[in-house]
């Protein structure tokens, strides 16, 4: 075990010792997703003005659940706590699969929210949810995962540079 | 909270409190003090008046403040503390024979505390940017209460402390100043720096000296805070295990509260923190937000669920054993049904200054059994005078390496003993600045404290730590009054002298 796992994990083979319960989200999760939606955007918020939250953020993450519910391009899982949290959605990680047209793999993984309710993160339900939905999209052909997120989230940078990842392209931005 | 003991030569602080600006209500209280004396001391007033008169009063000692600082033009000073017979000696206080106890030190760096005046000499380090109830006034407008707190330090602990404003844009340059700054110093003391990013500064600082570092907004009031709840459970037959408790502000001296609580044993379930958003829950709105902008707070909303409450103060507290109160200056902010609604016999901490959350009479009133708050001039004054003087006495002559929270626990419950030595009752739960024989005995309890937790460079016996920091404290003060019956400094002039002095 390495250092970042004392803090983030058990390693990989081990289960988080706040045991949650990840599963296929569904269309009766979504009244429970969109308000984590909310707080991972309007956390995305504090990084930059670029992301601001719009007004109807609400209906457009309803509408955009529902969608990609039923897309089979899109993988939404849902946490569920356990014991007293038993049936609460506590989280939830939401990736795309995108075809990579010049490239090779093919066919690239996008995770684009991975959000737990404070109380549920570290002890490994990070790493958790990184490896579930790792395999999630490897299973719909995903030949590698990529994470998008803002460039100030150092926590979020840091996350993933522990589990691999590396920054392979930039998004730059100025508004118009 | 912070208060100026009763001593002519303490005039610094508490003048300089003209009108207070709480930046971020319900943070950290301001700690503009209210000066005591005999009025403050007449207990049938009406709260009302109270706040006007002290007001007044703080005003009329600003001027004096004033006055007197353009006469003396500052607090301390350098004093020699070996014999000159001659210019001569300065061949071995100064060079060539200095240079041998240069040496001695460049092979083993500890004996700096042996050999220099390092083992009783601190920074007062601040960045001027929350000073008093004044707020980020910077560091050139922050030396006279720097001044102010070396003076209390030499008065009431024997400690050689230097004013030291420093200017740094980011935490990340005030850290590297003061680290820069250490060898000179056997501590460092933070002060008047805003929350949080106090908390980041102490912590950095604490984990890259080998010298105790203190911050008196978080520890030394979050210390005299547990003191006298210790000793207002203890008088109605409460335990902090099984408490419950409300935090009002969630700023540097509550925080560090919960953190003291929670080691005590204090129940998570039992504790909640308010402050202006309600209770702090670890599913709060802001909660995120709190994890980037402030991650102590964020800490402490993981840690203190209060049983799943959330909504305001008056949800918060229902039922509620104990509130402390370290907020707003505004006397309607803890309000009579508040406490009706609380467990029988509240303990109410209101420890705003110069104005508490709610006057004791009307908390008295409602049904409160102990009130404590932040003013001399009410019973209970929970003031960080009681601590920090000693805490440094104990850590300087124990040379301990850090102050960790034991230390912090430890100065706490010695205090707590003092009263109870005296006898408890609902007026008294903690010494008061009057009682100074209590410092040395917290002091030799740091020094003990610091012993058994190995971070002592200097193992002395409780006795010898008890008797050192008599010696050292009773030695300020002779030394203050004897350069005073020598007119080495001048006895203080009447306002009336000033004036005419002035036209003259």
């Amino acid at each position: 075990m390495n250092a970042s796992n004392e803090t983030n994990a058990g390693g990989p083979s081990e289960t988080p010792s706040i045991p949650i319960h990840l599963r296929a989200a569904r269309a009766g999760d979504i009244p429970a997703l969109v308000p984590l939606l909310l707080r991972l955007k309007r956390l995305n918020e504090e990084f930059d003005p670029l992301l601001k939250v719009r007004d109807d953020a609400e209906q457009q993450a309803n509408d955009v659940l529902r969608a990609q519910l039923a897309d089979p391009k899109a993988v939404i899982l849902a946490a569920e706590g356990v014991g007293a949290d038993k049936d609460k959605v506590v989280g939830f990680v939401r990736a795309l699969v995108r075809e990579r047209p010049f490239y090779t793999p093919e066919w690239e993984g996008v995770i684009v929210d991975i959000y737990m309710l404070p109380l549920y993160r570290r002890r490994g339900v990070g790493e958790y949810l990184l490896r579930e939905i790792s395999s999630a999209l490897k299973a719909k052909g995903a030949g590698v995962v990529t994470a998008e997120f803002p460039s100030q989230n150092e926590i979020a940078s840091r996350f993933y540079a522990k589990r691999g990842f590396r920054p392979i392209q930039s998004l730059h931005a100025r508004s118009l | 909270m912070r208060q100026s003991p009763k001593s002519p030569y303490v005039s610094g602080k508490a003048l300089l409190n003209g009108t207070p600006v709480n930046a971020s209500p319900m943070a950290e209280s301001t700690s503009a003090p209210v000066v005591e004396g005999r009025e403050g001391r007449r207990r049938n007033r009406s709260p009302r008046s109270a706040g006007a008169r002290s007001e007044g009063k703080t005003a009329a000692l600003g001027r004096r403040a004033v006055e007197l600082s353009r006469f003396y033009q500052g607090k301390v000073e350098t004093v020699p503390k070996v014999p000159v017979r001659s210019l001569r000696d300065f061949a071995l206080w100064y060079t060539p024979g200095v240079a041998e106890v240069s040496r001695a030190i460049q092979a083993d760096p500890d004996l700096s505390f042996d050999l220099t005046g390092r083992w009783n000499t601190i920074a007062i380090v601040t960045d001027g940017s929350r000073v008093l109830g004044l707020g980020d006034i910077g560091p050139r407008a922050a030396l006279p209460v720097m001044e102010g707190k070396a003076l209390l330090f030499k008065w009431l602990g024997g400690v050689d402390a230097v004013p030291l404003p420093i200017v740094a844009k980011t935490p990340e340059s005030f850290i590297a100043t003061v680290e820069a700054l250490a060898p000179a110093f056997g501590g460092i003391n933070l002060e008047d720096i805003a929350s949080p990013k106090c908390f980041g500064i102490l912590e950095e600082l604490q984990k890259r000296l080998p010298i105790p570092v203190w911050h008196d907004d978080q520890l030394g009031t979050a210390a005299s805070t547990i003191a006298g709840l210790l000793n207002a459970l203890e008088l109605t037959h409460r335990s902090v295990r099984e408490v419950r408790t409300v935090l009002l502000g969630a700023g540097a001296a509550n925080l560090v509260t919960a953190r003291l609580l929670l080691a005590l044993g204090h129940d998570p379930h039992r504790l909640s923190v308010v402050d202006q958003r309600g209770v702090l829950h670890a599913e709060r709105d802001d909660v995120d937000e709190l994890m980037l902008r402030n991650p102590w707070k964020y800490r402490v909303a993981l840690e203190t669920d209060g049983g799943g409450r959330t909504g305001d103060l008056a949800r918060a507290v229902e039922g509620a054993d104990v509130l402390l109160a370290a907020s707003t200056p505004d006397p309607h902010t803890i309000r009579p049904e508040h406490l009706r609604s609380m467990a029988r016999e509240p303990i109410v901490f209101a420890l705003a200054n110069p104005v508490p959350e709610i006057w004791p009479e009307v908390a008295n009133a409602a049904g409160a059994a102990i009130v404590a708050t932040g003013r001399s001039d009410f019973p209970n004054q929970v003031n960080n005078s009681l601590i920090f003087p000693a805490v440094f006495r104990g850590v300087l002559d124990a040379r301990a390496r850090t102050i960790p929270d034991e230390i912090v626990l430890a100065a706490a419950r010695e205090l707590a003993r003092h009263a109870q030595d005296r006898g408890l009752s609902t007026t008294h739960i903690l010494p008061t600045m009057d009682e100074t024989e209590v410092f040395p005995y917290v002091a030799a309890a740091v020094g003990d404290a610091s012993v058994q937790l190995g971070i002592a460079r200097r193992r002395l016996s409780h006795d010898e730590f008890y008797e050192r920091a008599r010696t050292l404290m009773g030695r300020s003060v002779r030394l203050v009054r004897a350069l005073a019956r020598a007119r080495l400094t001048p006895p203080m002039p009447t306002q009336k002298a000033l004036a005419l002095r002035k036209e003259g």
